[in-house]
Formats: C-alpha cells, sequence, structure tokens
C-alpha cells in the first residue's frame, strides 16, 4: 500500500511537471510576446500596462532561456507567488480564494442533495423491480442522465425567469445574490440567495443523481441475489431491515469510491454552468480572465484545475483501497 | 443419387453476427441507430436541404454544382462571384441567362445570411425579432436578425457529428494501439504506457481547450477535435490493454506464433478482432461527449469561429435574447443536442449488452 501510494505520488508530481511545462510553453508561444500590445486587443482597458508588462516578466522570466525562466516560473509558483492579475490589479491567488466559496456552494450542496436523494430513489427501485413504477423512474432517470445540463439550464431559465416572470414561481436569472442584496435583513439576504441557487443547484444535480441512482439500483440487483440475503429472509428477517442493513450496507463499498471520482469535478466541474448562471465562482473567473487575456490568472487556474484533477484520482484510488480490504495494491 | 443431403453439420452464427441479431431486438437501441442514421444523411446532404444555392444548375452552357460552397466556400465556382451574383442565386440566374435551369434545395433558406423580400417569387424576407416565431416559412423561427434556424440547424448537424465522430476516432486510434502493444509486449513497454495513460487521465481537457483559447488567436473546429481526442483515448486504452493481456495466452494465439505470424499480424490481424467488443462501448459514448464539449464551448462563445453554424452557437445567440422569450431559438437545437447525445447512449448500452459473453447464451 505504502508503496503503491508513493509511486502514485510520484506519478501525480511528474504529470503536475508535464502540466506545468505545458502551460508555461503555452505562455512562452502566446502570439507574440504577450506582453507586448496585442492589435487584437482593441479594447485599451485590457492591455497591459507598462508596470504589468515589467512585473510580468520578472514573474514569467521571459528575458531569460527557458530552462531557467520555467525554473523561476516554477519556484515562484510553489512559493504561491501566482502574480498579479492585471484586468482586477489585485494578487491572483487573493482573486481565486474570493471565488472558492461560491462554487464550493455549489457544488458540496448539489453533492449532499445527490447523495441524500439518490440512496432511497435506488432502494426503492430496487424493492419495485421490474414493476411498472419502478420502469418509469427508471426511464426518467435515463432520460436525465441523457440530457446535457446546459440544455436543461437553457431551458429552465426560460421556463422560470422569462415564461414566469411576475408569477410567484419566478427565478432569478443570473447571478448568486440581488443588486439590492447589502440593504436587505438576514432572513431576506438568506431567502435570495436561496432563490439564486435554486436553479444552479439543480443543473448540476440532476445529471450526477441519475448516475448514482443507477448506480445504487444496479449494485443492490447483485447483491439482493446473494446466499446472504436469502438467510436474512429465511431467519425472518423484514424486508426493510434485510434491505438496509444485509443488502445496501454491502453496496456501500462502490459507493464510497464514486465520491473519490466526483471529487475532482467538485471545484472544476461547475465551470460551464457557472458560465451560463454567471455564478461568481472559479469557473466564471477563468471564463472572465480568457476574455479578458489576464494570463497570470488564466496560468494560475489552469493549473489549480489540474491539481484538482489528479487529487481527486489519487484520492479516488486510496479510498477504493480503504473501502475493501480485498483490494491490494502491488 | 442426387438426393440432397441435408447438412449435418451448419456454420454456427460468428460472434459479431450474434451480437448484431441481438442487438437488433432491442427495439430502442435500433430506433436509436436509425435516428443516428438519419442524421448522418441529413449531415451529408445538408445543403440540399436547406439552403439558396442550387444543387445542380446550367449556366451559360455549363454545369455547376453550387451547393458545394457549403462544404467548402472554394469549391463554389468562381464563376458566380466573377458575374456578380452576390449570393442570390433564383433572380440573378434568371436574368444573366434566360437559358439556365437550376434544381434547387428542399427548403430555400440560407444558415449564414436572411432571406430578403422577393429573393424567391413569391417569397416574403424572414421576419426579425419578436416575430420571428416558428411558421410554415421558418419552420424553426428565425434568429434576431433574421436567420433561418431551421436551415442552420440543418447545416449544423455536419459539426455536430464530425466532432463526435473526429474527436472520438483520434481518441479510439490512440487508445487501441497503446493499449494493444501495452497488453500485448508486457514488461517494460506495459509499464511506461501504463503510467502514460494515468498522466493522460488526469489531464483536464476542457480547461486546457479554454487556455488554449486565450493563446492561439483563432481556435479551429479542429484544433479542439485535436485536443479531445488526444486528452480522451485513455478509457479505450485500458480496456484494450486488458483484454489483450487476457488474449495474448489463449490458443489461437499461440497458433499463430507457430504458423510463424510476425508481432504486428499477431496483435492486429489475430488479437484485436477479437479485444474489440469491449471497446465499442467507450467509443459509442465518447461521441456523445465530444459533441456535449463542443455544444457547451459554442454556446458559451468559445467554440468553432462563425460562420459555421453548429448548434452550439444557436444555443449562443439563443442565450442572448432569452430575456424577449424567443424561446425556438434555445427549445429546437437544445432538443436536437439533448436526441442525439440520448441516441448514441442507447446505442452505446445496446451495445453493451449485446457483446456481453455472460448474455450469450440466455439470449437464445
Amino acid at each position: 500500500m505504502v508503496s503503491y501510494l508513493l509511486r502514485r505520488l510520484l506519478i501525480g508530481l511528474v504529470t503536475l511537471a508535464m502540466i506545468t511545462c505545458m502551460i508555461y510553453g503555452l505562455i512562452r508561444s502566446m502570439p507574440g510576446s504577450p506582453l507586448d500590445a496585442d492589435p487584437a486587443m482593441m479594447d485599451p482597458s485590457k492591455m497591459p500596462s507598462k508596470a504589468d508588462i515589467q512585473r510580468m516578466r520578472s514573474v514569467y522570466g521571459l528575458d531569460k532561456p527557458l530552462h531557467l525562466a520555467y525554473w523561476q516560473w516554477l519556484k515562484n509558483t510553489t512559493s504561491l507567488n501566482l502574480g498579479t492579475s492585471y484586468s482586477q490589479k489585485k494578487p491572483v491567488a487573493e482573486l481565486i480564494s474570493d471565488r472558492v466559496w461560491p462554487t464550493l456552494q455549489l457544488s458540496l450542496t448539489s453533492l449532499l442533495l445527490s447523495y441524500l436523494l439518490a440512496v432511497p430513489m435506488g432502494l426503492y427501485a430496487t424493492v419495485r423491480s421490474g414493476r411498472a413504477d419502478e420502469r418509469g423512474l427508471s426511464f426518467a432517470l435515463y432520460m436525465l442522465y441523457s440530457f446535457p445540463s446546459f440544455v436543461a439550464a437553457l431551458f429552465l431559465q426560460l421556463l422560470f425567469a422569462v415564461k414566469l416572470e411576475g408569477t410567484w414561481l419566478e427565478l432569478p436569472l443570473l447571478g448568486n445574490h440581488s443588486n439590492n442584496y447589502e440593504e436587505m435583513g438576514d432572513a431576506a439576504q438568506a431567502w435570495d440567495s436561496f432563490k439564486h441557487m435554486i436553479l444552479p443547484v439543480t443543473c448540476f444535480t440532476y445529471g450526477s443523481l441519475a448516475y448514482y441512482c443507477r448506480f445504487v439500483k444496479a449494485n443492490m440487483e447483485e447483491v439482493i441475489r446473494q446466499d446472504y440475503i436469502r438467510t436474512a429472509r429465511a431467519k425472518g428477517l423484514g424486508p426493510i431491515r434485510v434491505l438496509i442493513h444485509h443488502a445496501f450496507r454491502n453496496t456501500l463499498i462502490p459507493f464510497v469510491t464514486l465520491l473519490g471520482l466526483t471529487l475532482p469535478g467538485l471545484l472544476g466541474g461547475a465551470i460551464i454552468l457557472e458560465g451560463i448562471f454567471n455564478w461568481p465562482g472559479m469557473g466564471l473567473l477563468f471564463f472572465s480572465s480568457i476574455l479578458g487575456r489576464d494570463y497570470p490568472t488564466i496560468m494560475s487556474l489552469t493549473l489549480m484545475f489540474s491539481i484538482l484533477t489528479l487529487t481527486g484520482q489519487l484520492l479516488a484510488d486510496i479510498l477504493y483501497a480503504f473501502a475493501d480490504p480485498r483490494i491490494r495494491y502491488s | 443419387m442426387n438426393r440432397k443431403v441435408p447438412d449435418l453439420v451448419t456454420a454456427s452464427p460468428g460472434f459479431w453476427q450474434q451480437s448484431w441479431q441481438r442487438f437488433r431486438r432491442r427495439k430502442l437501441a435500433m430506433f436509436a441507430l436509425y435516428f443516428i442514421g438519419l442524421l448522418s444523411m441529413v449531415a451529408i446532404f445538408s445543403p440540399a436541404i436547406a439552403g439558396t444555392k442550387p444543387i445542380v444548375c446550367r449556366y451559360k452552357g455549363e454545369i455547376y454544382f453550387p451547393c458545394l460552397g457549403y462544404y467548402n466556400p472554394s469549391w463554389e465556382n468562381p464563376i458566380f462571384q466573377k458575374d456578380r451574383f452576390r449570393r442570390v442565386y433564383p433572380r440573378n440566374l434568371q436574368r444573366k441567362d434566360p437559358d439556365s435551369w437550376a434544381l434547387w434545395p428542399l427548403v430555400y433558406q440560407d444558415p449564414h445570411r436572411p432571406v430578403r423580400d422577393g429573393e424567391w417569387e413569391g417569397l416574403e424576407g424572414n421576419p426579425f425579432g419578436a416575430k420571428g416565431q416558428p411558421s410554415g416559412k421558418n419552420w424553426f423561427g428565425t434568429y434576431k436578425t433574421g436567420f433561418d434556424v431551421f436551415a442552420s440547424m440543418v447545416h449544423g448537424t455536419r459539426i455536430a457529428l464530425l466532432v463526435g465522430f473526429v474527436s472520438t476516432g483520434i481518441a479510439a486510434v490512440i487508445g487501441i494501439t497503446l493499449g494493444a502493444v501495452a497488453g500485448y509486449m508486457g514488461g517494460v513497454v506495459d509499464l511506461t504506457i501504463s503510467r502514460l495513460i494515468e498522466m493522460v487521465m488526469c489531464v483536464p481537457a476542457l480547461v486546457l481547450i479554454l487556455a488554449l483559447q486565450a493563446v492561439i488567436e483563432e481556435v479551429s473546429i479542429w484544433n479542439i477535435m485535436m485536443l479531445l481526442g488526444l486528452t480522451g483515448w485513455t478509457g479505450m486504452a485500458r480496456l484494450t490493454r486488458g483484454e489483450f493481456l487476457k488474449l495474448r495466452e489463449t490458443e489461437f494465439v499461440a497458433a499463430a506464433r507457430c504458423l510463424g505470424a510476425g508481432r504486428i499480424r499477431i496483435m492486429f490481424r489475430h488479437v484485436l478482432p477479437n479485444a474489440l467488443a469491449p471497446v465499442m462501448v467507450p467509443i459509442v459514448f465518447g461521441i456523445a461527449a465530444g459533441i456535449q464539449v463542443e455544444a457547451a464551448l459554442s454556446l458559451l462563445g468559445f467554440g468553432a469561429p462563425p460562420p459555421n453554424p453548429s448548434w452550439g452557437t444557436i444555443l449562443h445567440s439563443g442565450r442572448e435574447t432569452l430575456q424577449s422569450g424567443y424561446w425556438w431559438q434555445v427549445v429546437f437545437p437544445g432538443l436536437g443536442i439533448f436526441l442525439t447525445v440520448l441516441a448514441y447512449n442507447l446505442i452505446g448500452e445496446g451495445i453493451q449488452e449485446a457483446t456481453d459473453p455472460r448474455l450469450a447464451d440466455s439470449g437464445n
């Protein structure tokens, strides 16, 4: 196990080095020098100022040969000196940390919701297996699973924010709070945030909910045929106890590993939805920095998303080994 | 003596034939397959379905195919530019050569521009803005600027299917080759390739594509397909590797080796056809994923550059006018993407169950 972990960590480091090389290569190969005024950038406010250029030159070491410059950039990055955003005039690290909470707000809520709903729904589907209501539920879940979340986002926006505008069902179109948020009382603020969260969380949740639910049902179907379930039934245990204590507990292992696999998506997965809902998280920051050609921010976020994906994969593997004692990594 | 002897031994159906028979029994999967077939037809013949350029025309004694310009602008004969057609064919053909004739697309609408008044005899120009609701003339309505949504969707089918096929094709070639080599050779080669798989698995494709947008001036649809292909092969490589590990110990491989077949020949001629079934499933799902990524990127304005219409770019302009309530620009392309993804998922699932050896005997 330890040697396996070490190996994975080493591979992770190599991968990170590869990704950083790639990102640094992108920085170096930006059209002309990225720091010169780019004729493609017609908007003067998006052009870096002279001071920015000097600062970026030193951070990225563009005046040095490639290997030295890469080394310096790496050193700066590992000491969390991610550079300064030149569209917002703030350190990138600060900019990103401001955006972590809104992203987590979306992803944690949706993670919690989908797990909490998927288990009872999956168990229900197992019990009612083959009947009309289970078939209906499974069919609906399959449809939802194939429904791209960005299309659902647009449909829901159209329905709740445009067509139902003015009725009591109206929901806000964009953002995570209203314009007059600051003037509201505490209860009103909470209500306002809640209303803004409904649509993005729904879009973020339904796909994984459908997936988890199918996953729970598939695993349960396998377990429910085992001999020990028949034994439990034969000794007179009630159906609910058999279902939860004897069957479901034995499907927990794959379920836990699923959690690990969803971790990378937790911070990065909302990129597209944040763009659609104008939700001020890291995904939106990424989009706005691409449009503003804010290279320090783009590169830091790319690096960050890569590290997150990497960590998620690693965690999934570790969780897998812990959850199932039969698995031995060698 | 001439009496026919009944065959005592009939050739049992092969694996693929059996799988196909099992697949065919699944109505939904077959329906999905027909749907994708129909979409492919629409994609291939899109200029003949919706367009303002004749499919075939005779002009000044020569035969031309102006509709090819929709595939590639340079395939449209320059004579029409020289003669100042300004992309309006019906009137100009008549005016400049009274003897000309032309075969027109089914729907006279263009994905690149609105049809104007009197362009086609008796056909009114496309309505704008809120008046652009779906009608007998504009089946799926029009954009804010008067472009026809139906024509854009028909021509967008090309990009949707192309992205799916090309990106997954690249991924499949890389994944199957590397997986085959790793599984068959084993040893150091296997170790190296397995580590490579683990590395590429961690590369967030979407983030990379987006980061590239800031660096490259014009990100073309080919860049996106390349990147999707270069990052999406890991699942297929893993599956192929597993199959090859299993199959290289079988008798038929030993037999082939005894006959003196070379490594490459054994790998791709003998083992690969037997290892292909499980890889088909991620290939089909990969196509669906590719279509979704392209559409999502275009929706946010980071996709294929105009003028090529894609379903995502229609959604993009639909999103801009969402608050005016122009539902047709969102609903039709949205349903198009959903149905296509659903069809690929159904096909993938159908293949999964049809090729599963555990279900092989129960089917009969």
